[in-house]
C-alpha cells in the first residue's frame, strides 16, 4: 500500500509539470504585464526594472529559467511585493487557508456522512425530510450569503463567536468561517450519502447479510456503509476545489489572513511570479487530494484496486 | 407424523400504488416438516420470491404483509434466520458483499449465531468451502467475491448457508443465473447435502425436472396464489389444474420428437396491479366458463389440493 502510495505520488510531477507549463504560458498571454499600471514610471526605469526581473528575454528563455530555479525550490521574487520572495508570501496565508479549508473539509465529511445516513435510515420519515430541505438550501445558498448571515446571528446576536478578524491560534475566529466553507459541502454530502446508502440499502449482498440474521446495526456498519461512501469519496476531489475556491471569498467576507488574498491581488496586479507560486501550491494540493480519494477508493471497493 | 418446522399462514404481500394495491401475494399457505423438500413452480411473477421473502421477513420496509409465519410453534424472528432457516438466492453475482473476503463473509454466521472464535470460525469456515467443493479452498477464504466465477460464488452462498447447521434450506431459482453445466453440478451437490444433513429444502424453479428429481412435493403458483399442491408422484404425472397441465406440457421432453410442435401457454402471466377477476387464470384456460369469471375458486382438498371450478378430473 505504502509502496503504491509512493508510486502514484510519483506519477503526479509529469502532471504538475504540464500545469506549470501552461500557466506559465497563459499568465504571459493575458494583455498588460506587472508594471505597466505604475504610470508615474519612467520609461528607462520600466525598462530597467524588467530587464532586473529577466522580463526583456524571450518568453522561452523565462520559461527555461523559471523551471531552472522551480527545480532548486525557488518560486522566485515577487514583482509587487518588493522585497519579499513568493515563498515568503505563500508561507505567511498559507498555513491559515489549509487550515480553514481542512476544517470545513473535515466538518463537511462529519455532518454530512451521518445525517445523509440518518436520512436514508429513517426514510420518508421527519428528519429524512428536513436534511433534503437543508441539502437543497444548502447547495444553492453561496458563500457571500450564508457567511455574512452566520455572522449576524451567531456573532452579533447570539455573541457566541467573534464576527471576523483573526488572532493566531484562535480557534473560534475559525469556526464560522469554516462553517460558511462546509456548509454547501455538507449539503451535498448529506444528499449523496442518502441516495447511495438507500440504493446500497436495497442491494443484494445487504439481503444476504440479513438472511443470516445479524443485527441491522452490523449489516449497517460491516457491509452497507462502505459501498455507499464510493460516491462520497469521488466527491472529494470536486469538493477540496471548491472549498479552495470559495476559501478566497471566504477570507474576504471574514478578514482572514490567508493566501487568498495574494492569489486575487496577484492575479490583478500580473504578478506573474506570485500567481505563479499559487497555481503550483494549489495545483500539487488539488492532485495530492484526488490522489488520496483514489486510494481511499480502492479500499472501500478491492474491485477498483490498482496493482 | 413429522414434527412441522415452518408454517405459513395465509400469507400476502401487498405494496401500496398509486393506481391501487399491486398483490404480489395472496393467502399462500405452506406447512414445511422436518426433512422433506418441497419445489414451488409457476411462471416468473407469480410471487415465489415474494413468498419466501416474506416468510424470511426479508421484504422491503414499504411491503405489507398479512397473515402468519411460525418456527417450531412460535413466531418467527430474526434469529432463526441463518442459524435454523437459511436462504440462496438467484444471483450468486450479486449476492456477496464486494469489500469482505469470502471468508469472513462464512465466519460471520458463525461468530454470530454460534459465538466461536475468530479462528475457530476461519476453520470451519474452510471446512465449508471444501463439502461444498470449492477448488483451492485454502486460498479463496481470503479471496474478495469478484476473483470468483458465478458458479463458485454460488457455492459460497451455499457454503454460507449451511454454516450453523440449519433445519430448513430455502433455495430460490439458485441455479437460474448459471451456465447449464454449472446448474447441473450445483444441483447435484444440493441434492447431495439434503441427503446428508436431512434438511427441509424448499426450492423454487423453473424446472420440472428438477422438481421430479429431488422434491417429495410440489406447489403450484399463479398470480400471487397457490393453485395446486400435491405429491410430486400425482401432480407432476396427472395434474388436476388446468395451468399445472398447461405448465407440464410446455416442458421440453426428452422423448419429444425434435420437429414437433412446441407447447407454450398461449398469453400472457397477469400483472399483480391488475389480476382478472374470479380465477386469474381463465384469461388463458381452455376450460373457463362464467363461474369462473366472477368468483375466485378456492383451493380444495382432493388427490392433489386445487383451486378450480372445473378441475381436470382424473381419467
Ligand atoms: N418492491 C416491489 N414493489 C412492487 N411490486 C413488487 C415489488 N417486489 C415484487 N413485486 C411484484 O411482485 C410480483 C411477484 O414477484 P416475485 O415473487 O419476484 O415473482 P417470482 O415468482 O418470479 O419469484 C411481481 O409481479 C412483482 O412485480
Ligand atoms: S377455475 Fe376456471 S378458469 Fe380457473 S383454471 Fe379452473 S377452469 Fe380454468
Ligand atoms: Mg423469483
Amino acid at each position: 500500500m505504502l509502496r503504491l502510495a509512493a508510486r502514484r505520488l510519483l506519477g503526479l510531477v509529469p502532471t504538475l509539470f504540464v500545469i506549470v507549463t501552461l500557466s506559465f504560458f497563459v499568465i504571459r498571454l493575458a494583455p498588460g504585464g506587472p508594471f505597466d499600471d505604475e504610470q508615474t514610471l519612467p520609461p528607462e526605469i520600466k525598462a530597467n526594472l524588467e530587464a532586473a526581473y529577466g522580463l526583456d528575454q524571450p518568453v522561452a528563455t523565462q520559461y527555461l529559467r523559471y523551471l531552472q530555479s522551480l527545480s532548486h525550490g525557488d518560486f522566485g521574487p515577487s514583482f509587487k511585493f518588493k522585497d519579499f520572495s513568493v515563498t515568503e508570501l505563500i508561507g505567511q496565508g498559507l498555513p491559515l487557508s489549509l487550515t480553514l479549508g481542512l476544517a470545513a473539509v473535515l466538518l463537511a465529511l462529519a455532518l454530512g456522512v451521518p445525517l445523509g445516513a440518518f436520512a436514508a435510515l429513517r426514510q420518508n420519515g421527519a428528519l429524512d425530510y428536513s436534511v433534503m430541505a437543508f441539502a437543497v438550501l444548502g447547495v444553492a445558498l453561496p458563500g457571500f450569503v450564508i457567511g455574512p448571515l452566520l455572522a449576524l446571528v451567531f456573532g452579533l446576536h447570539l455573541r457566541w463567536l467573534p464576527v471576523a478578524g483573526w488572532s493566531p491560534g484562535e480557534w473560534r475566529y475559525l469556526v464560522l468561517p469554516a462553517l460558511t466553507l462546509a456548509l454547501p459541502v455538507i449539503a451535498y454530502i448529506a444528499r449523496l450519502t442518502r441516495g447511495s446508502l438507500l440504493e446500497v440499502l436495497r442491494s443484494n449482498f445487504v439481503r444476504t447479510a440479513r438472511a443470516k440474521g445479524l443485527p441491522e446495526r452490523i449489516v449497517l456498519w460491516r457491509h452497507a456503509i462502505r459501498p455507499a461512501l464510493l460516491p462520497v469519496v469521488s466527491y472529494l476531489g470536486p469538493a477540496s476545489a471548491f472549498v479552495m475556491t470559495g476559501s478566497l471569498v471566504v477570507e474576504t467576507v471574514f478578514g482572514l489572513p490567508g493566501s487568498g488574498r495574494y492569489l486575487v491581488q496577484g492575479a490583478i496586479n500580473r504578478d506573474y511570479t506570485l500567481v505563479m507560486g499559487m497555481i503550483i501550491v494549489y495545483g500539487s494540493l488539488m492532485l495530492v487530494l484526488n490522489l488520496i480519494a483514489d486510494l481511499l477508493y480502492g479500499w472501500l471497493d478491492p474491485r477498483v484496486r490498482y496493482e | 407424523m413429522k414434527e412441522s418446522l415452518l408454517e405459513i399462514d395465509h400469507l400476502s404481500v401487498r405494496y401500496p400504488a398509486p393506481g391501487g394495491d399491486i398483490a404480489a401475494v395472496n393467502d399462500f399457505s405452506l406447512n414445511l416438516v422436518a426433512g422433506e423438500c418441497v419445489g414451488i413452480v409457476g411462471e416468473s411473477g407469480a410471487g415465489k420470491s415474494q413468498a419466501l421473502l416474506a416468510a424470511m421477513g426479508l421484504l422491503p420496509r414499504h411491503a405489507r404483509v398479512a397473515g402468519s409465519i411460525r418456527y417450531g410453534g412460535a413466531p418467527f424472528t430474526r434469529e432463526l434466520r441463518g442459524r435454523r432457516v437459511a436462504m440462496i438466492f438467484q444471483d450468486p453475482m450479486t449476492s456477496l458483499t464486494p469489500h469482505l473476503r469470502v471468508g469472513a463473509q462464512i465466519a460471520e454466521s458463525l461468530t454470530h449465531h454460534l459465538r466461536l472464535s475468530g479462528a475457530a470460525a476461519r476453520a470451519r469456515a474452510l471446512e465449508l468451502l471444501r463439502q461444498v467443493q470449492v477448488t483451492d479452498a485454502e486460498r479463496r477464504l481470503d479471496q474478495y467475491p469478484h476473483e470468483l466465477s458465478g458458479g463458485m460464488r454460488q457455492r459460497v452462498m451455499i457454503a454460507i448457508a449451511l454454516a450453523c447447521n440449519p433445519e430448513v434450506l430455502i433455495a430460490d431459482e439458485p441455479t437460474t443465473a448459471l451456465d447449464v453445466t454449472v446448474q447441473a453440478q450445483i444441483l447435484a451437490l444440493l441434492a447431495g447435502l439434503k441427503r446428508e444433513r436431512g434438511m427441509a429444502v424448499v426450492i423454487v424453479t423453473h424446472d420440472l425436472g428438477v422438481v421430479a428429481g429431488v422434491a417429495d412435493r410440489v406447489l403450484v403458483m399463479y398470480g400471487g396464489r397457490l393453485v395446486e399442491s400435491g405429491a410430486v408422484a400425482d401432480l407432476l404425472t396427472t395434474p388436476r389444474h388446468p395451468y399445472s397441465r398447461a405448465l407440464l406440457r410446455s416442458m421440453p421432453r426428452i422423448d419429444d420428437p425434435l420437429d414437433g410442435p412446441l407447447h407454450t401457454i398461449a398469453g400472457q402471466p397477469p400483472s399483480p396491479a391488475r389480476l382478472p377477476t374470479g380465477c386469474a387464470f381463465h384469461p388463458r384456460c381452455e376450460r373457463a366458463s362464467d363461474v369462473c369469471r366472477s368468483r375466485f375458486p378456492a383451493l380444495a382438498a382432493g388427490r392433489t389440493d386445487v383451486a378450480c371450478h372445473h378441475p381436470v378430473e382424473d381419467a
